[in-house]
Parts: C-alpha cells; structure tokens; sequence
C-alpha cells in the first residue's frame, strides 16, 4: 500500500474558484483591448455553391471598414499540412461553398454595427451545385461530390479483421444483427469561439478559448511563417471545452490577418448561431452491428459496419473512432469491422467528448442488451462474462492494460443500485408510468498517458511555489490537479501555490485539455518537476540540517529529519539557496501496456405512456479512475458528464431541412439541453485500482462518464415499454410510436 | 473621438483589482499603432466617430443606469441590449453572454430586485433602473456568502454560467430566504450550465439558502 497522502483524494475548492464565482476572471471572451477592431464572417447560404464573383467594393469603401477580405485576398496564406491541425481539406475562405455556414469573406470593423453592415454590403453571386446530406446517399456513385476526390475518405472502407468472423458467427448460437443511428451534436460550450489577435512590431498576441494553445500557437506561426518565438497564445480562463476547442481554426486565423492588415487587435465572437453552424460537432454515425455468441453467452463474433458523417470537412476518421470500442470493450477473438468516413454537405464533424465513443456504445450496449435478453441472461451477467480483462488489453496489438476495473466497476454499481432486486421482465411494471432499469458499461483508450508532457515547478525565494503547465483549464479542474500533484510530491500546502496555465510564453506543452489525459500526461509532469524541484531543495536543507538528504522529508512547508519533529522551514531554506529553484519534468510513454478507463452505469427511469415523457429518476456511475486525486472536482466530472451524455440519450439533435440544408435548430430554444429540474439523483463511485502509470496511480476521468449514459438509458426504457430503440435521442415522439408497438402489460 | 475614448472616463475606477490589474497589464507594450512589418500593410488610425456613426434606423439616446450603486450616465443605441452596455462600455465583464436569446441566463443580473436576462433588455429600458451585477456582490474584495458557497461546495466548473448562476440564487434568497430544494429548482430552471454541474450547484444553493 502506498504511503499517507496529504492532500491527493481531499475534497479540494478550486485553486482559482474565488475568480470563477466573483466574475474577475478574464475569459477570451472578456477582452477588450483600446483601439480594438471587431471582426465578422461571411457564410454561406447554400449547401454546395461554387463562388462565382464576389464584389466587396461597397464594402471596402464603407466609413469604419478597415479591412475586407476574399478568398483571393488571402491567396498567399496556406494552412495545408498546418501542425496541430488534423485535416488538410479546408480552406481558410472558401470558393466552394460545403454546408450553410462555410466562410467565404471576413471584415473588420470598428464596431459589430459597422461589421454587419459591411457584410450586407459583399455581394457573392453562386452557382449553387447538387448537395447531399445523408451519409448513404453520399456513398453512391451518382451522389454529389463534395470535394473533388469524391466523399469517400481514402477512397475504399478502413477495414479491420481479428480471428476468423466466419468461425466465429459458426461457433454462435445467437447471431444478432441491428442497425444503430446517432444525430449531430453541438458541445455548446457556453463561452463561444472567441478570440482577440493582436499583431504588434512583429510579435503576434492571441487571447483565444481554446484547449489547446501551443497547437494554435505552433500553426499560427506555420500559417504565417513567423517563428513560435514571436507567437503567444493564451488561454487562462475558458467557457468549457468538450472537444470542440482542440485546434488552430479558422476565426483566429482570419482575425490575426486582419489585425495584420490593420494594425489594430481585431476580435473574433462567433454568435451562438455561428457556433452551431461553423464549428465542428458531434458526428452523425449509423452502426450495422452483427454480433454471435454462445448460448452461455460467451461472444464469438463481432462485426460492424460504421459509417462516420464528418460533413463538409474532416478532421480525424470518424468510423474509426467508433469502431474502437466495438474493438476493446468485449474480449472476442473473432472480429471484422469496416470504416466508412465520408463527408456531407453538412457542418464539419469532428471531436467531442469521448470522440466516437458514445456513438460506438450507444450501439454497442444496446446490441449487446438485445443479446443478452434474446439469451435469457442477465445483461449484468452478460457483461460480466464478456468484458475485456485486465490481460486482454489491446486485444489487436496483444498489449495488457496498465490496470482495470471493469469487474469492480460493474459488481459495485450493480450493489448500489440494487440491480438484482430492480431486475424485473420488459414492460412488466403496471400502470401509465412506467417504471425501468438499464445499465452500460464503457471503456477507452481515453485517460491514457501521451507526449508531449512537460511541466516547471519554481520554488520562491520566499518558499512559495509556481506551477507553470501547459495544460488548459477548460473547467475540469486542471489547475488544482496540477497544484495539488505539486503539493503533495512537495510537501507544500496548497496555498503556497499558484498555477500558471496554458500561455505559451511561459509554460511548456503537454498537449490538448482533451482524450481525458491532462491528470496522467500533465500530471505526471508536474510531478516529475516537483520532484526535480524537492531534490534541489533537499540538497541545501540536508546542509543546513547537517544530515545526508535521503534522510529527509517535508511535510506542511517544513523540511524534517526522518524520523524527527524538528525541522526547518522550506522558506529559511530557501534564504540559503543562491537562486530560485527551477525543477522539470519531462514524461515518456510506457512501454508494454495500454491505459484504458473502465465504468459501468445503472439508470432508473420512469416513463409515461401518456405523454411520452421520460423522467430519470436515479443514476448509479462507477468509473475506474485509477486513483482519485480531488474527490470535489471527480465528482463533479463524472455528475456534469454523465447530464451531457443524458442530454445525448434523450434531448439533443441537430435537425437538418432536406429541402435547404439548413440547419432549423441552431440555439437553445430549439436545441434542448438539460437543465437542472431534469437532473436526477447521482451516486459517484470510485475504483482505485492504482495504475501502475499515472501519477500516484490516476488516469483520466473527463470523457467517459459522457459515453454511457444514452445506452443505459436506451436500455432502461426499452426494459420500461418492452420496445427497443434504435436512434437517438429517445424523446417523446419515437416513445409515443413506439409505445403501440410495445408490449400492452 | 474614436473608439477608445467612448469608453466612459471612469471606466477604471470600479474595475476590481484583479481585472484592473489585467487590463494594465494588457496596456503595456500596447503601441496605440502597430510598426509595419512585412506582412502588415500601412497602420491606420481608427477613422473619426462621425463616419462609424450607428446603422440607419439607429438612434442614440441618453440614458442614467445606477449599477452595482454607482450612478452612470452614458450615450447608448436605440438597439443595443443592456449586456453589451455592461460589458463592452462599463467594463462589468463578470456579466456573460452564452446563448444571447433569454434562453441559458448566463446574463442574469438584478434590476431593481428582480433577476432578468441582460441579453434580453433593451439598454434604454433600464433607465433609471437599479443594476446590481456578479461585480457587486464582492464587498471590499471580501466575496458574498453565495459565492463563497459556490467555491465550498464546487458549484462551479467553467464558471462561464456562474455569475448568472449566483444572480438568480440572490433573487431567489432575497425574496424566499428559507427556500425548500424544490423551490431552488424552480429558481434555477432558467440557468443553463452545459458543464452540467447541477448536484453542486443545487447544493452550494442549499448551503447559500441555510447560511441566511
């Protein structure tokens, strides 16, 4: 057992909470510069439309305009092959216009009046095309292509094959096959995309809300070919994340040319509706599942067809993303599964949180539920028989897992939720409202440790401490992670530290706020430069305290003797030392294992088949979260998680007119999230199963809580109405149709 | 005048000192025009006010706004929302815009007692109206006991919604000091968090409503 922690697993307020709720913390979004310019966007109307002309003359000459620009105005700036950035398919200002919001022209203004009138001013003239926006009529041969190498990403299907499917669907006593269809999603994050770019004697600025500065750092400075030396980004405070804020985009690079061409800082606000239309989302998938298994209920075969829908851009591989958890969550040694990631004439596609996961497992754990009561098993049981062990690893690359408890995970939530009492027959329970139990589990690759990961750690002469990381606070709780890792490797309570996070000037990269894996890849190198940092101390304490400085340890600011109540302070210590202390971490991959997190959840809901409404009345999330660094902040992660993946299993959709393309919902009247009236009761568990990697054994906990609720509950009302689902969400009309369908108990 | 000096001389003064802090640090090095550099073009200074006058059909209009128990006096557009007025000319940036359709209340303030949506209220129907924003309820950079529930009890996870969070509890408490969880629910049902930090809100609220 590891020794004593002081503060890791203490319920910990935010390091920076006292600016969060006073309103004196400084968003991108609450940046205004004197002098400031305000920058605005043209986007497109049609779907697909060539540009044929564009005249910005009226525009141009329009007193308070300094700046109009055309995709032939900003010819000489490419972001092809632009670090940090994965697609290479979109252009900065579009001729060819690939879904209603595309950018085609961008102004600055001295205020936002002037800017919009400047944009009604630019007349474009279109040659609208044929557009496509369901993702299996963009398969077929006669579809419109919306880039030129048509909408097939690669050209032919991503294929995957583990075993023998063929043996395996012989061997099965069950074969099942389903199809699956998740919608696009918006992370509304509630700051929108927004930045300030300032160019100034050769050196450009950028306040921006972003996960990950020093990839916008590093393409800003590709972009412009300017070294990353002469590029800050910064982002201290952020309006939530969840994926959507992960690369170099389009507004703060249009922004930073125009405080180019003007000299002044512009400022770039996306309007909510521009967030829903011209960032990227959620991606629509449609899953064909065909699993086996024996009549025990051992799997034999998996095999899945997914077609991920990125819209009219991509940035990562879609199916792919999906099909991992159809790869990792269930030991099978018998699987095939085929990617096809197309484009659309929709609004990009793209990460958010738990990046194809919650589509995967929303089909996935549905199926498998379908399964397990088509074997008369215990869905419970069922996994329990199924999940991929701590041996199994990846299961492909024959790699164990770092750690896993999935079993503890599914036995413990099972335990408090009371699964086997709740347990009852698919529409049994009487009466108009009708009572149901679901659960599903999930695991990810998410959490896991990656590089870049490195990290400073400054002791004061005054024996305070600075923590400078990389790592964006998107709301997670990043900076007190960071700070309480520091303090315990250290011995120096927490308000000796101060966390400086994610500007480029002075931290160091360790990658995105995203993949869940700030606590292990920032972490561990906060830790390793606290470390670094203690051993410096330790040298001259051991001096002073005439002892060797293994000898030593700290606790509450005071260096000790092992062993002894008489110690120094580490400020007088720090009175000895000839300069401040520079401790740096610098982390590396392991070798020979794969971090995955685990969770299982347990949903009771109640639905009423009058109405059609579903109230959740209860939900049970146990995760494997390796170690629980700050018991406040995790619970707070797996509760706003878990609501959000709630929100995806029965309120939110991006609903698309076929005859436009235009997307009808794109705000909050009209795009339902969860508020706080339609939150249930939420009971948290833990498993520490100490990983072996992490720092003090954590690993990720940000995404997976997102992932398992939909299916969970998909599973519950179909055990409520004894009809099953098969497209997300579940709200009031499919229940109502289906509700005839259902058994009539 | 340009767009600089439109802002309100006093605008410093009632900045707190964290943000006034900020703001003198993003003066420094500030060139008021950039140097020319290869890519940049001719700098150009920002044109007279006259020519960025307000869109046609736009008017301008005097109003007298008591915030946070300061009286201002400022020059505002027929059209502009009292959240842009807050943020962008009094500098009270603790006041958030989200979903800027009276529909998240990330912009909640109290006007004369009452939470309403700033996004939602015309600047020139706060006239003569009592403001009080996220910005007032710090005493003496002592933080209100809301607020300070919020922190305890971790009610907060990007804290974009919070302001608006806090606001709608102190209408709330103001008016049903000894609310039931029920009550808080109702209150709250108008506050969007996306974070979805709910459990804690609720509970910071229910602490906030016990601490009187």
């Amino acid at each position: 057992m590891a020794k004593e922690m002081m503060i890791i697993g203490k319920r910990h307020p935010k390091l920076d909470g006292a600016e969060r709720v006073s309103g004196q913390a400084i968003y991108a979004s609450d940046v205004y510069l004197p002098g400031m310019l305000f920058g605005k966007i043209l986007r497109s109307p049609h779907p697909h439309a060539k540009v044929v002309r564009i005249d910005a003359e009226k525009a141009r000459a329009l007193p308070g305009v300094l700046a109009v620009l055309t995709p032939g105005d900003i010819a000489a700036f490419s972001w092809d092959k632009c670090p940090g950035r994965g697609h290479h398919d979109m252009p900065i200002l579009t001729d060819t216009a690939r879904y209603v919001g595309d950018n085609i022209a961008a102004v600055a203004a001295v205020d936002e009046d002037r800017a919009q009138e400047a944009l009604d001013l630019i007349k474009v003239e279109y040659q609208t095309l044929p557009f496509v926006l369901d993702p299996e009529e963009a398969l077929k041969p006669s579809a419109p292509k919306v880039h030129p190498k048509g909408n097939l990403l690669g050209g032919k299907p991503v294929l995957l094959n583990r075993g023998n499917i063929e043996k395996g669907f012989q061997e099965a006593d069950l074969i099942f096959e389903s199809r699956y269809d998740t919608p696009m999603l918006q992370h509304v994050t509630a700051e929108p995309r927004v930045c300030v770019a300032r160019w100034d004697r050769g050196r450009l600025t950028v306040w921006d809300s972003l996960q990950y500065t020093f990839g916008t750092q590093a393409g800003l400075a590709y972009i412009f070919k300017i070294p990353m030396s002469k590029v800050r980004v910064i982002c201290d405070f952020m309006g939530g994340g969840f994926g959507d804020k992960i690369q170099p985009e389009r507004y703060s690079v249009l922004a930073s040319i125009l405080s180019m061409k003007t000299g002044h800082p512009v400022r770039m606000e996306l309007s909510r509706e521009e967030n829903f239309l011209s960032t990227h989302h959620r991606y629509p998938s449609i899953s064909y599942l065909k699993y086996g298994a024996r009549k025990d209920g051992t799997l034999t075969a998996i095999q899945a067809r997914v077609i991920g829908d990125m819209g009219g851009y991509c940035h990562l591989d879609g199916a792919m993303n999906v099909i991992e958890t159809m790869k990792a969550v269930y030991r099978c040694p018998n699987l095939k599964a085929e990617g096809y990631t197309l484009y659309t004439n929709k609004p990009e596609g793209g990460a958010m949180r738990c990046v194809g996961h919650p589509q995967g497992q929303f089909a996935q754990e549905v199926h498998m539920d379908i399964m397990a009561e088509k074997l008369g098993l215990d869905p419970v049981m069922f996994r329990l028989k199924n999940h991929a062990r701590l041996e199994d690893g990846d299961q492909d690359r024959k790699t164990p897992f770092s750690s896993n408890g999935m079993e503890e995970c599914i036995r413990k939530g099972a335990e408090a939720f009371g699964w086997t009492q709740k347990r009852q027959k698919p529409g049994a329970s009487p009466g108009p409202v009708k009572k149901g139990f679901g659960m599903a589990i999930h695991s990810c690759r998410h959490g896991a440790m990656t590089v870049p990961s490195a990290g400073m750690v400054k002791i004061n002469s005054d024996g305070t401490v600075n923590v400078l990381v990389g790592t964006a606070d998107i709301g997670g709780n990043q900076k007190s992670t960071m700070a309480m890792i520091a303090s315990e490797e250290l011995g120096i309570p927490m308000d000796a530290i101060s966390v400086t996070a994610a500007d480029t000037e002075v931290t160091l990269d360790t990658g995105s706020s995203a993949g869940s894996k700030q606590t292990i890849t920032g972490g561990t190198a906060i830790k390793l430069a606290a470390a670094d940092a203690k051993k410096q101390l330790f040298e001259i304490a051991a001096r002073e305290l005439k002892t060797g400085k293994e000898n030593l340890e700290a606790r509450g600011g005071t260096i000790y003797p092992l062993g002894s109540d008489k110690g120094i302070s580490i400020a007088s210590v720090m009175r000895k030392a000839p300069a401040a202390i520079t401790g740096r971490g610098t982390g590396s991959l392991p070798k020979g294992v794969v971090t995955y997190c685990f969770a299982a959840h347990f949903v009771e809901v109640d639905v009423d088949t009058l109405t059609g409404k579903v109230r959740l009345v209860k939900l049970v999330a146990a995760h494997d979260l390796g170690r629980t660094i700050n018991l406040l902040g995790a619970e707070n992660q797996v509760e706003g998680g878990a609501i959000q993946g709630m929100g995806m299993g029965l309120t939110e959709a991006m609903i698309f007119d076929k005859d436009s393309g235009i997307c009808v919902n794109p705000n909050l009247v009209d795009y339902k999230l969860f508020t706080m009236k339609d939150t249930p009761e939420i009971l948290s568990l833990f498993i520490e199963t100490m990983d072996p990697v992490g720092p003090f054994g954590a690993k990720g906990l940000g995404e997976p809580p997102y992932s398992v609720p939909a299916p969970a509950i998909a599973n519950a009302i179909s055990n409520a109405l004894g009809v099953r689902f098969n497209e997300l969400p579940i709200n009031i009309r499919p229940i109502l149709e289906g509700r005839s369908k259902g058994s009539k108990a | 005048m340009d767009e600089q000096e439109k802002r309100p001389k006093e605008d410093k003064e009632h900045l707190k000192k964290p943000l006034d802090f900020s703001r003198r640090t993003f003066l420094k090095g500030m060139g008021t025009t950039a140097i020319a550099t290869s890519i940049t073009l001719a700098p150009l200074s920002l044109p007279p006010i006259a020519e960025a006058g307000p869109p046609p059909a736009v008017r301008e209009a005097w109003i007298q706004l008591n915030v946070n128990g300061k009286t201002r006096r400022l020059k505002v557009r027929s059209h502009w929302m009292l959240l842009d007025v807050l943020r962008k000319e009094l500098g009270l940036t603790g006041t958030k815009k989200f979903c800027d359709r009276g529909s998240c209340g990330a912009c909640t303030v109290l006007m004369d007692g009452k939470a309403v949506y700033a996004c939602s209220l015309l600047a020139v129907e706060a006239d003569n109206r009592k403001i009080l924003t996220i910005e007032g309820l710090l005493k003496g950079g002592k933080l209100h006991p809301i607020q300070e529930a919020f922190l305890e009890h971790d009610g907060v996870q990007c804290g974009f919604c919070t302001p608006g969070q806090i606001m709608s509890v102190k209408a709330l408490l103001d008016k049903t000091p000894r609310p039931t969880r029920e009550e808080i629910m109702e209150g709250l049902s108008g506050n969007v968090c996306r974070c979805s930090a709910y459990p804690k809100i609720l509970q910071s609220a229910m602490a906030a409503a016990q601490r009187g």
